[in-house]
């Protein structure tokens, strides 16, 4: 399971629960007659989704932890499905915030959007968001596609950068996913940017264990993985750069609804946006699969050792 | 819904579709390929070890439960499994397939076997058989339209399976079923589908007209 997957979901669109008539409607208690027009409030708590696979999780617990420190009460509604269930649900007001990654949820709104750059991505989202939702500030921490090579054959070769590919067209075997094979943000891309064949594509898992297995004992010289998958530093493989940003920056931001967006949640979740990085959400992550801790857990105690929990 | 049934029409009768590596001819032929060996090599495991057990009645209990064990086990797991032991090779897809097949074999080929009357057999005996001319005399006759059953219902089930040689890169109709779910192409995922489904049921019906010809002196 991974960031791919949230886009799939190709039987889960019809299982959201249809509680969502009253989004927006003159609900408030408070007496401010419903939230739309300028800023929300968070006074009655924020209700975090997130997808299902254990990095989302992990960031959903970590939403949770850094709420909860600035006082916010926070609660997360773990594993409910792909994007087909969670948006609808977070535009009908189950949930209210979701933890995202920039391109993909960008290539999930406007499939032909062509913005790569963390900036323009995030105009990009801003334009195609649907009313009520809105991202805030991406954080550091991402999650992107990479293309790996072992240490042996980035040596043999002499690999550092994608564009050092080209060098050994019709030589090298690539491992990946079925969709990579068709996709810009794989074979074609590779191709239309920078120029390179492969002898052959290997349709295999989105950095799974088949993948990387083959990876591992030399079947595929290239594999296609997810840079915050904990396997990569693991075994010491390398990770191609990428000089004319043909992968889109996945940069994890929060995807929220406007009645819920007030200061406070801003600041708590860009405080922790700034202090998460890509390397510390490999580890987490690799302490939920690895070493088979609770997502919560293991957010919480990250929260507190970097002060956005008391 | 009427337009997807006529984009899989589109997709099933376009001739491009059906030439090429990745056309339907090939990767029919290839699914044929992986289902037959897969079976054939079952067939040489599983036939002598019922007849053998069917014949001196002993090791029936473990050869039994172990073909039920066989039968539980979980096809993609085992494929992963042998992959991460074998690396990239059709061991993965062989051995999960003829993991597949020999339990339908196995049990079939006992039951025929049991199911032979022990007074004929006494009779052969009676006569003066010796123990190999009982089994190819009499028992395996005897027992061939149960035996028959059982190559069949491995040959449909292997059929319907060999669709995973796809998800470890390799060929076959499967390649259709998971690359449409990858891109999410739900034309292309019927249609692996439906030609799969297409190919067991042929088979099956071939197979049955054929053991109805070869037994069609027989009563039961």
């Amino acid at each position: 399971m991974n960031r791919r997957t949230l886009l799939g979901g190709l039987f889960a669109a019809a299982s959201v629960p249809a509680l969502s008539a009253c989004a927006g409607g003159i609900t408030s208690l408070d007496g401010e007659g419903g939230a739309s027009g300028g800023g929300g409030s968070s006074k009655g708590g924020v209700t975090i989704g997130t997808a299902n696979f254990t990095e989302n999780q992990v960031l959903g617990h970590l939403y949770a932890a850094a709420l909860t420190g600035a006082g916010v009460k926070a609660t997360v509604r773990p594993n409910l499905g792909t994007r087909e269930i969670l948006i609808p649900a977070l535009k009908g007001g189950d949930i209210d915030l979701l933890p995202e990654y920039q391109g993909a949820l960008l290539h999930y709104l406007a499939p032909k959007a062509t913005a790569t750059e963390e900036g323009a991505m995030q105009n990009a989202l801003t334009v195609a968001l649907p009313a009520g939702l809105q991202v805030l500030p991406y954080g550091m921490a991402e999650d992107s596609d990479a293309f790996v090579v072992t240490r042996e054959t980035a040596r043999k070769y002499g690999l550092t950068s994608l564009a050092d590919l080209k060098k050994q067209n019709g030589r090298l075997v690539v491992g990946a996913a079925p969709e990579v094979k068709k996709r810009q943000v794989g074979v074609v891309g590779l191709k239309e940017v920078y120029g390179v064949e492969f002898k052959e594509f290997k349709s295999l898992d989105s950095s799974g264990p088949l993948v990387k297995g083959a990876l591992k004992k030399g079947d595929v010289d290239v594999a296609n993985l997810f840079t915050t998958d904990t396997d990569i530093q693991a075994n010491g493989w390398v990770v191609l750069t990428d000089p004319k940003n043909l992968i889109p920056g996945q940069h994890v931001v929060p995807l929220i609804a406007d009645r819920k967006a007030d200061a406070t949640v801003r600041r708590a979740l860009a405080r922790l946006g700034n202090v998460l990085t890509t390397a510390q959400l490999t580890e987490l992550n690799r302490q939920v699969d690895k070493d088979k801790k609770d997502p919560e857990d293991v957010a919480t105690a990250y929260a507190r050792r970097h002060g956005l929990l008391k | 819904m009427y337009e997807l049934f006529k984009n899989l029409g589109t997709w099933l009768t376009s001739g491009a579709q059906w030439s090429g590596g990745d056309g339907i001819a090939h990767r029919l032929a290839e699914h044929l390929q992986y289902s037959l060996l897969a079976t054939l090599i079952a067939a040489a495991i599983g036939l002598p070890l019922g007849l053998l057990i069917g014949h001196t009645g002993k090791g029936a209990f473990v050869a039994i439960n172990l073909a039920s064990f066989g039968r539980a086990l979980p096809t993609v797991g085992l494929v992963v499994l042998v992959f991460l032991a074998s690396g990239l090779s059709m061991w993965p897809v062989y051995i999960a397939l003829v993991a597949l097949a020999v339990p339908a074999i196995v049990t079939n080929t006992y039951a025929g076997m049991t199911a032979v009357d022990p007074d004929v057999k006494d009779a052969a005996r009676g006569q003066g058989m010796r123990g190999h001319q009982v089994l190819r005399q009499v028992e395996l006759p005897l027992a061939l339209p149960l035996i028959m059953t059982g190559l069949r219902l491995a040959l449909i089930q292997v059929v319907a399976t060999a669709t995973i040689a796809a998800y470890v890169s390799f060929g076959g109709l499967g390649r259709y079923v998971f690359d449409g779910l990858a891109q999410r192409d739900l034309v292309q995922v019927l249609g692996g589908a439906v030609l799969v489904a297409v190919v067991a049921v042929v088979l099956d019906v071939a197979l049955a007209g054929l053991q109805r010809f070869l037994f069609r002196h027989r009563t039961a």
